[in-house]
């Protein structure tokens, strides 16, 4: 014999059944409205409402439109071309973040992700939230412990901490690049990446000078590198952790061409156009004057036939003469 | 233009003792006169600064004299220079007896040297001074003119009077036929042949020793064809070019790559090699204003290098190609961490290797204006400034040693007179060996190594002045053909 199940109404506050009912309404309607938004990706407009929920109150929709507003569950924008009006899906889960954070915090969170990849100054969120300074940074080290936000250290202002979103790579404007850790600049690190490239041209060189009877044209062809094919050999010796890219190969060779040891020379290689560099030796392997005392003199200007520094008592052509 | 023995005047010498100061100064090419314009009757002096400068080159001119033709010429140049202006055939008289002396052997025929002395008039390396105008007599102050063409005739020498006074053992040429006739070295020629062993050097840097050999050649052409002042060369052609490398009997690898050699030296970034035409095969000459400019950049690139680091260096080269700069576009590119950029910057400023510019931005009344600051090298300004700090190191390298020779004076002239004794003595047969040794330590070994070290101390500072006078070349050469480009 089955028992007999008793399913339990639930007692339904019979005073305001419009509430419920619309409250109701209104859960199933978002859930539609949210459905149809994931159906065109890319976006629905007011028309496509009416046609799929032709049943609809305005007032209804309105009102439930701009609940899933501000519960970031969708967005307005523009289309690029006619500018109508558009709704789409917002994909970011921020309303799961919203939950667990008071209102203050939610005005800072926005404002830090609105920075989005550059990051925010503790000033700039103290402009743009018009919150007091003591109360921003209990938020941010709230934020912080959470693990919410992050404080990467830019270049650009001098050491001074930049606020992003915790799983956002910091863009390069900020750190740097490859040059820079925390904030650094890595100098060492620059010149070993010098005199290694460097070091790789003159081997170049060499191997060109072997070929001399085939003539000097041949040589000096030979002795170009192409600043890919340099990448690649730095990248191949591991001597930096990560990979640096084409680019920044480019500025370490351009300052050995400021050091005037190297020259770049532009090459077309098929449609695009590479840049190649070589050694190339000075016009002169010094100038003359250095090699006596009064050519590299610090004091050279304050020298004359009397007084203090002259040339008869000079210490630096004592030493030299010695 | 001063009159310099006025009784009032602190340096009051004597009329007769200036009289033949200015005589010397105008037989040696370091004073000229003329008539002064306020009154025809009187002469003016004035000084030729370069030929007093390049009383300093004469070891130089010497030497490449001898490098490129031989002994005979180098004699003939030595006595030119010590008298100043002579005829020719009292050159090559005593010349005939400089090297008679040196080897007692044999006699040099005066034939052999008139033909030296008329290849190096060939060459341009002296020159005839120009000799007394028609109407010069009839004037107070005469006036010298010589005509383009006769300026490096060679006249007919009569060989047979001055070999007849050699065989006599004369000291003087007397009367001969060619004394009004007189020659004088040109030093414009000399300078473009410093010049020219500068820019070879460079080449045979940039390339390689054959390239050198080549643009040796090249340059020969083109001075050939080329007027001295003009700020660049006539162009030649690859066929005349060609030419030459197959009759100067070149090295096989440069016959074989000419046209490859030719390209690399065009091609290179020093500039040594213009192509301003296409025609008979290329046309090739050369920019002094654009290859100077480059040398100069170079010397002030080594001074900076030696004076301040290679730090400062790429931030000196980095501004002069990049024009103007600002200082964080300066430690940026450079790749300087920025206290050492900021500090080197200053240095540079400091001695006026760097200059700024100010540029205002904002146009704002009120507000303190910001405004831009670039750095940037005024070429011009910072090789004269240089080339001053040049010539006070020749000076003060000058200085030195004389210093270093006065006040050691009585111990060389000690040192001087047992050394010539020392000499007659052995000379003489039959004096004994103890008398020898015993003159020998008059002079304590001390003070024998000290005379040694003051002579090694002196040969230095002369090395060291002939090097501060390449750079001022250089740097005198750069400002020429600057302004002469204008």
């Amino acid at each position: 014999m089955a028992l007999k199940v008793v399913i339990k109404k639930e007692k339904v506050d019979d005073a305001r059944p419009r509430q419920s009912a619309r409250d109701d309404d209104k859960t199933e309607i978002e859930a539609r409205i949210l459905e149809l938004l994931r159906k065109y990706p890319k976006g629905i407009n007011d028309k496509i409402l009416e046609t799929h929920m032709p049943n609809l109150d305005i007032q209804i929709r309105v009102d439930v439109i701009n609940d899933l507003l501000t519960k970031k569950k969708m967005k307005l924008f523009q289309a690029p071309g006619t500018n109508e009006l558009f709704w789409g899906l917002n994909e970011q889960p921020v309303s799961i973040k919203l939950k667990e954070v008071d209102k203050e915090e939610n005005v800072v969170m926005r404002i830090i992700e609105e920075a989005g990849n550059k990051g925010i100054l503790n000033k700039d969120i103290r402009d743009q939230s018009g919150l007091n300074l003591t109360t921003i940074n209990k938020i941010l080290k709230a934020l912080e412990g959470k693990n919410l936000i992050k404080s990467v250290l830019s270049i650009s202002v001098a050491k001074i901490k930049v606020y992003m979103l915790f799983d956002l790579q910091p863009d390069r404007s900020v750190t740097g690049g490859s040059w820079y850790t925390d904030g650094e600049f890595e100098s060492e690190l620059v010149d070993i990446v010098n005199q290694q490239c460097y070091r790789m041209l003159q081997q170049k060189a060499e191997a060109a000078k072997l070929k001399a009877m085939d003539g000097p044209l041949i040589v000096r062809n030979a002795s170009f590198l192409s600043s890919k094919e340099i990448c690649q050999m730095i990248s191949d010796m591991n001597i930096v952790k990560f990979n640096l890219t084409v680019e920044e190969i480019e500025a370490i060779l351009e300052t050995l061409v400021y050091d005037g040891k190297i020259e770049m020379r532009m090459v077309s290689d098929g449609d695009e156009r590479i840049k190649t560099y070589r050694i190339v030796e000075t016009l002169l392997s010094s100038a003359a004057i250095v090699r006596i005392p009064c050519g590299v003199c610090p004091v050279i200007v304050k020298c004359g036939t009397a007084g203090e520094v002259q040339p008869k008592n000079c210490v630096y052509y004592d030493q030299w003469l010695d | 233009m001063e009159k310099l023995s006025a009784k009032s005047d602190p340096i009051y010498l004597g009329e007769a003792i200036v009289k033949k100061a200015l005589a010397v100064m105008i037989q040696h090419n370091l004073v000229k006169f003329q008539a002064s314009e306020r009154n025809n009757n009187v002469a003016e002096y004035s000084m030729m600064h370069h030929n007093v400068y390049c009383l300093i080159r004469y070891p130089k001119y010497l030497y490449m004299i001898k490098r490129i033709y031989g002994t005979s010429e180098e004699i003939l140049l030595e006595i030119l220079l010590n008298l100043g202006q002579a005829s020719a055939s009292n050159v090559i008289f005593h010349s005939a007896n400089r090297l008679n002396e040196a080897n007692d052997s044999e006699v040099l025929s005066p034939s052999a040297l008139h033909q030296s002395f008329q290849r190096l008039a060939q060459d341009n390396f002296i020159i005839r001074c120009p000799k007394l105008a028609e109407n010069a007599t009839l004037l107070k102050v005469p006036t010298l003119e010589i005509e383009e063409k006769e300026k490096f005739a060679v006249p007919n020498v009569e060989i047979e009077p001055i070999a007849r006074m050699l065989k006599e053992k004369a000291t003087q040429l007397g009367g001969h036929c060619d004394s009004e006739i007189i020659w004088r070295v040109n030093h414009e020629r000399f300078d473009i042949e410093l010049r020219n062993v500068i820019l070879v050097n460079a080449a045979a840097r940039r390339v390689d020793t054959t390239a050198g050999e080549l643009y040796h050649l090249i340059l020969k052409l083109w001075r050939e064809s080329s007027n001295p002042d003009s700020p660049a060369t006539t162009p030649v052609s690859y066929n005349v070019i060609k030419d030459a490398v197959r009759k100067n009997d070149s090295s096989p690898i440069l016959l074989e790559h000419f046209d490859h050699y030719l390209r690399v030296l065009h091609e290179d970034s020093a500039g040594l090699i213009d192509k301003p035409g296409d025609a008979g095969g290329g046309q090739f000459n050369l920019d002094y204003s654009k290859v100077f400019e480059n040398l100069a950049c170079a010397s002030l690139d080594s001074i900076v290098l030696e004076r301040f680091g290679s730090k400062a260096l790429r931030l000196f080269r980095l501004t002069r190609i990049q024009k103007f700069m600002e200082q964080d576009q300066m430690q940026n590119v450079a790749m300087i961490p920025a206290k050492e950029a900021k500090m080197f910057t200053y240095k540079l400023l400091e001695h006026n290797f760097l200059q700024i510019k100010e540029l205002k931005k904002g146009t704002s009344n009120f507000a303190p204006v910001k405004s831009f600051i670039l750095y940037h090298v005024d070429l011009p300004q910072v090789v004269r400034t240089v080339l001053e700090a040049s010539y006070k190191g020749l000076f003060n390298a000058m200085v030195r040693q004389m210093h270093d020779l006065t006040e050691n004076k009585r111990l060389l002239e000690k040192h001087a007179m047992l050394e010539s004794m020392l000499e007659r003595l052995k000379g003489d047969d039959g004096v004994p060996e103890e008398e020898i040794a015993e003159l020998s330590d008059t002079m304590h070994p001390a003070e024998k190594s000290l005379v040694e070290k003051i002579h090694l101390m002196s040969d230095n500072l002369t090395l060291g002045q002939t090097q501060a006078d390449e750079t001022i070349l250089i740097l005198e050469s750069y400002l020429k053909f600057k302004s002469k480009e204008l």
